[in-house]
């Protein structure tokens, strides 16, 4: 196999692990691997007259003719019976911190075992794992982790979480439940991150095995999302409203990209429609974009737009808003919505000092929402 | 203003008693095709177009398999023309994206150094180019065979229906030449396919197109159905990307007026990427401004 050119910086890389499968960070798909493919059939399919078939797993509903491949270009028509390509073929695999996802009221500084496998069903075009997400299977390094292996892989590395990231887990719906089905018999949780592109009913078949999802939600008008994301609005907002509505602890993220998405009074709508729809309960992290993949010639985020979109959403009734990507901001910190003192505090994916019992502010006793052990 | 010529070169005999292309009859149908292509009276015939020292690549579209892919008697046929022009063979490359398909398709892959080649993208030491292109809506790697072993292109692709684009001829063909070509098919291919044939990889390069019309997937493409499948026995030539395509699109439509199908504009289907093509400049859309030849093979 040849790796010439295969690997960029390892900006982002998380830990090596021990055994066989080395850590993946991000890499770029400018050499052909071998193919390394599953072929395991797909869930959330219909198939059709003529071979052909309809994904059901997601909102675009791809339809597709023998041979062909859906959207994501992991998932693919043979014969008429479709098939996941990405089954247990991981293309990245980290130990991270939970924060990093980030998680802010799932087991504060505990890790993950985060993995990914390539695809994903939209294409941001503010990407940052775009080598790997943009791609087809055959174009990135893939290792063979099964469910099985996956949990015994985190338990051996301490993690009490496996996290499904970097790409779009929706994409690898099957391994992710499998795998979050076998992790929980060893008892680690599993947590989600996803740009919410997910039908309600693998939603709610997702929602039975796992312990947390972050949504990233990208934008709040059907435009932003038909133009920077090529994906939809509405079927995000619907998940949320889902996962807000279910046992499954759920954070929100939004990356402000200066002039695309910074609007004050869409931001104080999207403040408002989580309110109403997922409760003041639920953390929103605004994050600081970065220029990335096809938006290059936009700046870094002000960080005063960030703390300008914190304070529409505590105008608005949210209690637990972060700004994030500005490390030793003291937005990064948890503060007790009863006294207002600071109940956790963080330096970027650290946790410096935690004043908390049992879920508690240590002080006044306030409970503050999240799973914490 | 002088039309954009497209020639439609036919045979009955294309097919020897065993169903194969016949690489005699498909030899003749290039070489008649070929020198019908130049332009009229006095102009050089195709194979001119390449200079002595450029890299010629064929890009075959082989993702439907043997049964409804660019057949590799024409393929091949089509790199003997060009080395018998003055190429010299090892500059000469039949590829696609990957080694698996041209296999499939009943090709050879040959990455070595002598001899005409035949390789997928994925052959070991190429892959895609390590940067973005980055043209109009597009956001893509290119093929290294495309980007770093050839001048000069030539579209070969097979002529199909495509539910989503409409048609899927010599233009689309590039789609194989990138490496997220998922991630271009909302709207109908449209504007995508015209935007990645306009961006400067493609573009550059592009000189020939040539359509595989021996067999025409006429309905319910891209995947091969042997009921809407005709045996049109067609090779169809120009210099004008678009033009081409225009002619290819109304090949289909015949074929599907005469099995009763309803046009692929009362499908909602028309591929509407020709008329975005025309409008970057990449050629002529309209029939009235095509100068349409159709030959039987002699
Ligand atoms: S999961 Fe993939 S194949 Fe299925 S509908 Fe979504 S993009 Fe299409």
């Amino acid at each position: 196999m040849n790796r010439r050119g295969f690997f960029r910086g390892a900006a982002g890389a998380g830990l090596v692990l021990g055994g066989g499968l080395p850590a993946i960070g991000r890499r770029l798909c400018a050499a052909a691997a071998g193919p390394n493919l599953s072929r395991v059939e797909a869930r959330h399919y219909v198939k059709l007259p003529d071979r052909e078939i309809e994904c059901r797993l997601c909102p675009r509903f791809c339809r597709l003719g023998d041979k062909e491949r859906g959207y994501c270009g992991v998932r693919e028509n043979v014969g008429g019976t479709y098939y996941s390509l990405v089954y247990g073929k991981v293309c990245s695999l980290n130990v991270d911190p939970i924060e990093k996802k980030p998680f802010f009221h799932f087991l504060p500084g505990a890790t993950a075992l985060s993995l990914a496998t390539a695809g994903c069903n939209v294409n941001c075009k503010f990407c940052q794992n775009w080598e790997i997400s943009q791609v087809r299977p055959e174009q990135v390094e893939a290792y063979d982790l099964s469910p099985e292996d996956a949990a015994a892989r985190a338990a051996g590395s301490g993690c009490p979480a496996i996290a499904y990231t970097y790409t779009e887990p929706t994409v690898f719906f099957e391994y992710m439940v499998d795998t979050a089905v076998r992790a929980r018999r060893r008892g680690i949780r599993s947590v989600v991150v996803t740009g919410g592109h997910i039908n309600p009913e693998p939603l709610a078949e997702l929602l039975q095995v796992v312990d947390a999802v972050k949504v990233d939600l990208k934008g709040f008008t059907e435009a932003f999302y038909r133009s920077y994301v090529r994906g939809a609005l509405k079927p995000v907002l619907e998940t949320i409203r889902t996962v807000a509505g279910s046992k499954v602890w759920l954070e929100i993220v939004v990356l402000v990209i200066p002039t695309l998405n910074d609007d004050p009074a869409t931001i104080r709508e999207m403040c408002r429609w989580i309110r109403s729809e997922a409760g003041d309960r639920v953390p929103v992290h605004f994050s600081r974009f970065q220029p990335m993949y096809l938006v290059r010639n936009l700046p870094p985020t002000p960080v005063s737009t960030l703390v300008a979109a914190k304070r529409i959403a505590l105008e608005e009734g949210l209690r637990f808003v972060y700004v994030g990507n500005v490390p030793g901001h003291e937005a990064e910190n948890t503060f007790c919505p009863g006294c207002g003192r600071e109940v956790i505090s963080r330096f970027g994916f650290t946790i410096k000092a935690m004043r908390m019992k049992k879920g508690r502010c240590e002080s006044c006793g306030t409970p503050i929402p999240g799973i914490w052990a | 203003m002088a039309k954009a010529r497209v020639v439609v070169v036919r045979s009955a005999r294309a097919w020897t008693a065993a169903g194969d292309p016949d690489p005699a009859v498909i030899d003749r149908m290039l070489e008649r095709g070929l020198a019908l292509t130049g332009g009229g009276p006095g102009t050089a015939p195709a194979a001119a177009l390449f200079r002595p020292g450029d890299r010629v690549g064929i890009k075959v579209n082989t993702i439907g398999g043997r049964a409804i892919s660019t057949r590799p008697e024409v393929a091949l046929a089509l790199a003997r023309r060009l080395a018998a022009a003055g190429l010299a063979a090892k500059d000469i490359f039949v590829w696609d994206r990957t080694t698996r398909e041209l296999r499939d398709a009943g090709y050879s892959p040959n990455a070595g150094r002598s001899g005409v080649r035949v390789l997928g993208t994925d052959a070991d030491g190429l892959g895609y180019g390590p940067e973005l292109v980055v043209h109009l809506g597009v956001g893509s790697l290119f093929s290294r065979v495309l980007t770093e072993l050839t001048t000069a292109s030539i579209s070969l692709a097979i002529l199909k229906d495509h539910g989503l684009a409409g048609v899927t001829a010599g233009m689309k063909n590039y789609f194989g030449a990138i490496h997220n070509p998922n991630k271009y098919h909302d709207s109908r291919c449209d504007p995508a396919v015209a935007e990645v044939f306009d961006a400067p990889p493609v573009r550059s390069r592009h000189r020939l197109s040539v359509l595989d019309a021996l067999t025409v997937q006429f309905h319910k493409g891209p995947s091969y159905h042997a009921r809407w499948a005709a045996r049109y026995g067609g090779l169809v030539f120009g210099l004008d990307p678009v033009a081409v395509d225009r002619v290819g699109w109304e090949i289909i439509e015949r074929l599907r007026a005469g099995a009763g199908l309803p046009t692929l504009e009362a499908e909602g289907r028309a591929p509407g990427y020709l008329r975005t093509a025309e409008r970057l400049g990449l050629g002529t859309f309209d029939l009235a401004a095509i100068e349409t030849i159709e030959e039987d093979e002699p």
